[in-house]
C-alpha cells in the first residue's frame, strides 16, 4: 500500500518534472513576471502591459522572421536595418510625397521584401555566404535608410499613430493584434504545411532534403523574402509607434530577435524551433527590460543581466534536448 | 624492417580481418589484393594506428608494436600513405610534406631548408614542375597523389604502407613509384603495396597475399602466379545461391532507358535500359562510378550529354532534376545514408512522409496528421520497421530500421522505380535478409529496382542482370544464366589495366 502510493507520487512528481520540462519558457517567464510583480509594487500594473505592449510588435515580427531562417539553417542579419528602411521609405512617401498612408506602408514593406529577396538571391542561388551577405545588407540597409530620410528623423504624424496607439484603456492596438495573428499563422504555416516541413527538412539535412524532391534554395531564399517582408512591416510599427520615420531604428534589432528566437528554442544550426517559443522569447527579453528597469537597475547593468539570460537559456536547451 | 603481424582480427558491425597473420622481410615490397570489403584498408589502417586491432599482435624487428595513432607508428618508423588523401589544401606543397616530420609541434617552419628538402623530393616523385610553395588545392587530383606519396617518404620511414598509391596516375608515373619502391626495398625497407591494380602488383612486388572476406587465403612469391589466379583466389569458389525466381521477359518498352549519358564524374558515355519489375545489379570496385551513376539517373549531378527517359503508360518523360525524377516515380536511397537520406533529428514519420507530403495534405498544402500517423503506419507495419511508434526520433532506430523507412519513403511516394546505393551497408545480418526479402517483394508488385553493392553475393541472389562499371566506364552486362564471380570481377578489373591513362579521370 505505501509503496504504491510512493510509487505514484513518483510518478505524479516524474510527470509534473516532464510537463515543466516540456513547458521551461512558459514557467520561465511565469517566473519572471511574478519575481517582478513580488519585488515591484508597479509592476503588475496597467502603464507595465501598455510599455510592454507598445515595445513588442516590431521586435515580435521580426522575431517571426528570423525564426523561420534559422530554422533552415540561414541567419539574417540585416533585418534591424531593414526595419529603419521601411519606416523611412513610409514616413517620406507620406510627408514628402503625400501619399496616401496604405499605400505608402505597401512601399516600405516592398522594400523590405526586396532587401530579402537581395539575400536570398545571393546567398541562395549563388551560394555566397549567408552571414555574409545579410551583414553586407545590414549596411546597405542602414544607408539607404540614411540617403531617402536625408539623415533627418521625418515626422509623420497622428495618422499613422492610429495604428499603435492602445484603444481605450485597454492597452491593445491594431499594431499588437496583426504581430499576434501573425505568430499564431506562421506558427500553423510552420507546424502543419508542406512548406513549413520543408523548411525544417532543409535545416535538418539540406542533401538529404536534395535527394527528397526538395529545392533547397527556393526554401532558403523564400524564408530570406518573407524575413525582409517581415522587417519591412516591423518598419510600419515602428514607425507607427513613434509618429515618425527614425533612421537609427532597429540598430541591433536582428541580435534581440536572435536572442528571442534561440531563448524560444530555435537552434542556431538550423532543423529546430518555434514561432511560439520566439514569441515566448520576446516576452522574456521584453518583460525581462521592464522589470529591471522598473526596480531601478541601471542600463549597463540591465545588458550584463540580459546577455546572461541568454546564455542561461542555450545552457537550459542543451540539457534539455542533448 | 621486419613486420610481423598475427592473428590480427578486427570487427565493425561484422568481422573484417579474421586471424590475418603476414610477415613481410626487410627489401621485401609485399602485395595485398582483394575485392571491395575484403579487409585490405582496415588491415593498413591497423598498422599505422588509425584502427585498433580486437586481437592479435603486430612485431617490429620483434618487438611488440602497437601504435596509438600515426605519431606512434611514425616514431616507429612506419609510415602510410592513404587512400584518402590527407593532404591540406590551404597550405603550400612543402607544408603538406612537412606537416608530420617536423621534430616539435612548436619547431619553427625554415622555410628555405623546407622549400629545398620538398625540391628534391618532388623530383624524384616526378613532379619536378610544381613549385614548394603553390597551394596544394590549385594541383590535380594525380598531382596530389605524387604529393601525398612524396609527403610518405619525406618520413624516411624503414616499414611503408602504400594503400592504392596509383589510383588516379598514369602508367609511366606509376613506373616512376615502382622504380622509388625498388630503391627503398634494396636499402632494406618493407613496403605493403596495395592495389586493385593485378598487373602492378605482378610487376612491382615479391610477394603477393590474397584477402577475401577478412582472411588470408593465399600467399605466395609473384614470379608464379597470373592476374588470372589472383582473380581466382579474391572470388573463391562460385557459391551455389538459392536463385529467386525470375519475372517473365516481356518485350514492352523498358521502363528506363539511359543514352549516352554523362558527368564532370562519368566522362565516358553510358547507356542501358531496365525493364519494369527487373532488378538490375550495378558492381564495380569503389570508386569505379557506381554511386555517380545512379546519381546521374537522379539528376542529381549536372549532365553534360546523352538523355534519361522514364516509360510510363506510354508516355516518355525525360529526367533532369531530382524534383522531376520523383514525380516520374524514381527514388534515390543513397549510399551515405546519414548524410544523403536521413534527417536524425526528426521523427519516423517525417523522414518517411518528406518527399510525398502532397499525399498527406489537402488541396492547401495543410498537412493532416491522422492521415499521416495512419499512412506511415501502415507502411512501417508492411517493411516491419521496428520502432516506439511513428513518433520516434529516426537517430534512436537502429541502421536496418533507417534503411527500410528509406524504403517507405519512396513506398510513400508511389515510386515505381528505385535506386539503391549500398541498400544493405552497415546492417546487421538479419536485417539484411529482410531488406534482401523487402526486395524481392515489391520487385514482385511490379517495381523496378536498380541496386549497387560491394557484395557480389548480395547482387547475384537478388538480380536479373548485373552491370559492371570499372574506371568510370561501363564495360559489361551479365545475365543471370552466364555470370560467374570471376567472370564479374575480371571486368570490374578490367579498365584498371596499365595500359590507360587514368590521369584523365575528372576530379571527384
Amino acid at each position: 500500500m505505501t509503496l504504491e502510493r510512493r510509487h505514484l507520487a513518483t510518478e505524479t512528481g516524474n510527470r509534473a518534472f516532464r510537463i515543466l520540462e516540456e513547458n521551461l519558457i512558459f514557467v520561465s517567464l511565469l517566473a519572471i513576471v511574478a519575481f517582478f510583480g513580488v519585488i515591484s509594487e508597479s509592476f503588475l500594473s496597467l502603464t507595465t502591459l501598455s510599455t510592454l505592449f507598445n515595445q513588442l510588435p516590431a521586435l515580435t515580427v521580426v522575431s517571426i522572421g528570423m525564426t523561420l531562417v534559422l530554422i533552415s539553417g540561414g541567419i539574417d542579419l540585416s533585418v534591424g536595418s531593414v526595419v529603419a528602411l521601411s519606416a523611412g521609405v513610409i514616413g517620406v512617401g507620406i510627408s514628402l510625397f503625400g501619399l496616401p498612408l496604405p499605400l505608402a506602408a505597401c512601399l516600405g514593406i516592398l522594400a523590405g521584401a526586396l532587401a530579402g529577396l537581395a539575400n536570398g538571391g545571393l546567398g541562395a542561388y549563388l551560394r555566397l555566404p549567408i552571414f555574409i551577405v545579410t551583414l553586407g545588407m545590414l549596411e546597405v540597409a542602414r544607408g539607404l535608410a540614411y540617403l531617402v530620410t536625408d539623415s533627418q528623423t521625418v515626422y509623420i504624424g497622428a495618422k499613422i499613430q492610429a495604428f499603435a496607439i492602445p484603444w481605450g484603456g485597454s492597452g491593445v492596438s491594431a499594431s499588437i493584434l496583426v504581430a499576434l495573428t501573425l505568430v499564431v499563422a506562421f506558427e500553423f504555416l510552420l507546424r502543419s504545411t508542406i512548406f513549413g516541413r520543408q523548411i525544417v527538412a532543409v535545416g535538418s539535412n539540406e542533401s538529404a532534403a536534395e535527394t527528397s524532391g526538395i529545392d533547397p534554395r527556393r526554401i532558403r531564399c523564400t524564408v530570406l523574402v518573407i524575413s525582409g517582408l517581415l522587417a519591412g512591416l516591423g518598419g510600419l510599427m515602428n514607425a507607427a509607434y513613434l509618429g515618425s520615420a527614425d533612421p537609427n531604428a532597429g540598430i541591433g534589432l536582428e541580435l534581440s530577435a536572435i536572442a528571442a528566437a534561440v531563448i524560444g528554442g530555435t537552434s542556431l544550426m538550423g532543423g529546430r524551433g518555434s514561432v511560439i517559443g520566439a514569441f515566448v522569447g520576446v516576452l522574456i527579453v521584453s518583460v525581462l527590460q521592464i522589470g529591471l528597469a522598473q526596480i531601478g537597475i541601471t542600463e549597463p547593468t540591465k545588458r550584463v543581466i540580459t546577455g546572461a539570460v541568454i546564455i542561461l537559456a542555450v545552457i537550459l536547451d542543451r540539457w534539455r534536448a542533448p | 624492417m621486419r613486420i610481423v603481424a598475427k592473428g590480427i582480427c578486427k570487427s565493425f558491425a561484422a568481422p573484417v580481418l579474421r586471424d590475418v597473420d603476414l610477415e613481410i622481410p626487410p627489401g621485401c615490397i609485399h602485395g595485398l589484393v582483394g575485392e571491395n570489403g575484403a579487409g585490405k584498408t582496415t588491415f593498413a589502417k591497423i598498422i599505422v594506428g588509425l584502427e585498433d586491432a580486437d586481437a592479435g599482435s603486430l612485431l617490429l624487428d620483434g618487438q611488440p608494436y602497437r601504435p596509438a595513432n600515426t605519431a606512434d607508428s611514425l616514431g616507429a618508423g612506419v609510415a602510410i600513405c592513404a587512400q584518402e588523401l590527407s593532404l591540406v589544401d590551404d597550405l603550400s606543397i612543402a607544408e603538406n610534406i612537412l606537416l608530420h616530420i617536423s621534430t616539435s609541434s612548436w619547431a619553427r617552419v625554415r622555410r628555405k631548408s623546407a622549400h629545398e628538402k620538398t625540391s628534391t623530393l618532388l623530383d624524384l616523385v616526378g613532379l619536378e614542375s610544381a613549385n614548394p610553395r603553390s597551394r596544394v588545392g590549385k594541383l590535380s587530383l594525380a598531382e596530389k597523389q605524387l604529393v601525398e606519396i612524396a609527403k610518405t617518404l619525406a618520413t624516411d620511414a624503414k616499414v611503408l604502407v602504400l594503400d592504392e598509391p596509383t589510383s588516379a596516375l598514369t602508367a609511366p608515373q606509376a613506373e616512376r613509384l615502382h622504380g622509388i619502391l625498388r630503391d627503398k626495398a634494396s636499402d632494406g625497407v618493407s613496403v605493403i603495396y596495395i592495389s586493385h591494380r593485378l598487373g602492378d602488383v605482378l610487376s612491382v612486388c615479391d610477394r603477393v597475399s590474397v584477402l577475401r572476406d577478412g582472411k588470408v587465403r593465399l600467399t605466395e612469391e609473384c614470379g608464379a602466379l597470373s592476374e588470372k589466379a589472383l582473380i581466382r583466389e579474391m572470388a573463391g569458389a562460385d557459391a551455389d545461391f538459392d536463385a529467386l525466381p525470375r519475372p517473365t521477359e516481356s518485350s514492352a518498352p523498358p521502363h528506363l532507358s539511359v543514352r549516352g549519358l554523362r558527368t564532370s564524374r562519368l566522362p565516358h558515355p553510358i547507356s542501358f535500359n531496365c525493364q519494369r519489375g527487373e532488378i538490375l545489379g550495378i558492381a564495380g570496385l569503389a570508386g569505379s562510378g557506381r554511386t555517380e551513376l545512379l546519381g546521374a539517373v537522379f539528376g542529381l549531378d549536372k549532365r553534360l550529354s546523352g538523355s534519361v527517359k522514364i516509360h510510363e503508360d506510354g508516355r516518355i518523360t525525360e529526367v533532369r532534376n531530382p524534383r522531376q525524377a520523383i514525380k516520374c516515380g524514381i527514388g534515390l536511397v543513397a549510399e551515405d545514408r546519414s548524410k544523403d537520406g536521413v534527417f536524425r533529428d526528426q521523427t519516423l514519420a517525417f523522414n518517411v512522409t518528406i518527399a510525398g507530403l502532397g499525399g498527406i495534405s489537402d488541396r492547401t498544402g495543410r498537412l493532416i496528421r491522422s492521415k499521416e500517423a495512419s499512412t506511415v503506419g501502415k507502411l512501417i507495419d508492411a517493411l516491419r520497421v521496428r520502432s516506439n511508434g511513428v513518433h520516434q526520433k529516426m537517430r534512436e532506430l537502429s541502421g536496418g530500421n533507417q534503411q527500410k523507412s528509406m524504403l517507405a519513403r519512396w513506398l510513400h511516394c508511389g515510386s515505381g522505380l528505385l535506386l539503391l546505393d549500398e541498400p544493405t551497408r552497415g546492417v546487421d545480418v538479419a536485417a539484411k535478409l529482410a531488406i534482401h526479402e523487402e526486395l524481392v517483394r515489391l520487385r514482385d508488385t511490379g517495381i523496378t529496382i536498380i541496386a549497387v553493392s560491394s557484395e557480389l553475393e548480395e547482387l547475384q541472389s537478388l538480380c536479373d542482370r548485373i552491370l559492371v562499371l570499372s574506371n568510370r566506364k561501363l564495360v559489361a552486362e551479365l545475365l543471370r544464366s552466364n555470370w560467374s564471380q570471376q567472370e564479374i570481377l575480371a571486368a570490374a578489373f578490367s579498365e584498371y589495366a596499365r595500359e590507360d591513362e587514368p590521369a584523365s579521370v575528372a576530379v571527384p
